[in-house]
């Protein structure tokens, strides 16, 4: 159990647990080999290693040695650190990931999860446009060590888009994410808010006929938060939380957020329409 | 089918449950599966208290629900067998 922590004190133990700094790392933890393109999470430690040479070591109250290979990308570097790396010393440190990008709107979090490819950039890039500013992208920590609240944290991940989400949604590219991942920086249209705020909804998105608005009740909320991304094998690793703590964990969620599905046909008039939705159910969102 | 002076028990430790809105629901915390109960499946898994037998569960669903308890018995006991073997509930 995490004692409660005021946000101002959870945005600081993120800014010094995962300062980082250039070393080498081990190659095994706890006894426990790990091979070159595994992770390991183990004595409240976390070890990677990647294909490519990169390593890195977190050790809570230490931060995190990077062993950068000889002619190693920097890009790489940071997409690490700023990926698996950050969500392992979250999850170490008691946050919760969901995967999820989020804008932000009088003061209150709003979140659009949904599989890798669903739009969840797309989205927040659009609502953007539309005067909405960034609160995350890919990934929102939460953190949930205040019984009555859910606070989330800003999000440390530069906005990210394919070519074809630049076109549809008008944001300005800043640059390539490393050499072949078919995606590029984009500047986040409305700006990013930088403060902790309460978690307000989170968004399903999903593909349907039309754009559709479904607010979510009862246990189809409950059901609704089974999320298969990495991050959530990271938080088992980490916490191991029996089934009563899963189970606390999702009811709470499904409890204290708004929950909602916005369904939408893949096309340009689909996010038109699906744009339209969710800026005016934020603009308006009610508890 | 569980018969009427039986007494079913909600098994402590065996499930988690919590309200969302106007359903309860309950995780079966051996095998993760869980079930959502609404309307009278919710008014009877909260009379289960350990000290009612099913005439008498089914006597306050009835008072409840404006029905004669014939009219409902059948169900209702179905439904404590159901619960019985997702096993949240055992009888005496």
């Amino acid at each position: 159990m995490t004692p409660p922590r005021t946000p101002a004190q959870a945005m600081a133990l993120m800014a010094r647990e995962t300062r980082a700094r250039h070393g080498t790392v081990p190659h095994e933890l706890d006894g426990i080999a790990v091979a070159p393109g595994f992770r390991l999470v183990a004595e409240g430690q976390f070890l990677l290693r990647c294909d490519s040479g990169f390593g890195y070591h977190y050790v809570p109250g230490e931060g995190v040695t990077v062993e950068r290979p000889v002619g190693g990308d920097l890009d790489e570097e940071a997409l690490w650190l700023n990926g698996s790396v950050y969500a392992a010393v979250a999850c170490l440190n008691g946050f919760y990931p969901v995967h999820a990008s989020a804008i932000a709107w009088q003061g209150r979090v709003h979140a659009f999860t949904g599989p890798t490819g669903e739009g969840k950039s797309t989205l927040v890039a659009g609502l953007g446009q539309r005067g909405l500013p960034m609160f995350c992208d890919d990934t929102l920590l939460l953190d949930l060590s205040a019984p009555d609240r859910i606070i989330a944290l800003p999000g440390h991940k530069r906005l990210k888009l394919t070519e074809q989400a630049l076109a549809l949604t008008g944001a300005t590219a800043d640059g390539a994410v490393g050499a072949d991942t078919g995606k590029s920086y984009a500047i986040p249209p409305a700006g990013d808010v930088r403060e902790p705020l309460p978690l307000a909804s989170l968004v399903f998105l999903e593909e349907g006929p039309q754009p559709k608005w479904t607010r979510l009740l009862g246990a189809e909320r409950f059901a609704r938060l089974a999320d298969d991304h990495y991050t959530q094998g990271l938080y088992h690793d980490a916490q191991r939380p029996d089934r009563a703590a899963q189970f606390q964990l999702r009811a709470r969620l499904a409890t204290q957020v708004g929950m909602a599905v916005l369904a939408r046909p893949r096309s340009a008039a689909g996010f038109a329409g699906s744009l339209e939705l969710a800026e005016a159910q934020v603009r308006e969102f009610v508890e | 089918m569980i018969a009427l002076e039986q007494v079913p028990t909600k098994i402590a430790g065996r499930f988690s449950e919590t309200t969302i809105d106007d359903e309860v629901v309950v995780m079966n915390l051996d095998s993760g599966d869980f079930f959502s109960l609404a309307g009278t499946a919710r008014a009877s898994w909260e009379l289960i208290d350990g000290s009612r037998d099913t005439a008498a569960i089914i006597a306050a669903l009835a008072g409840q629900y404006a029905a004669s308890a014939e009219e409902i018995s059948a169900e209702v006991r179905q439904f404590l067998d159901e619960l019985e073997a997702a096993g949240l509930v055992r009888t005496a």
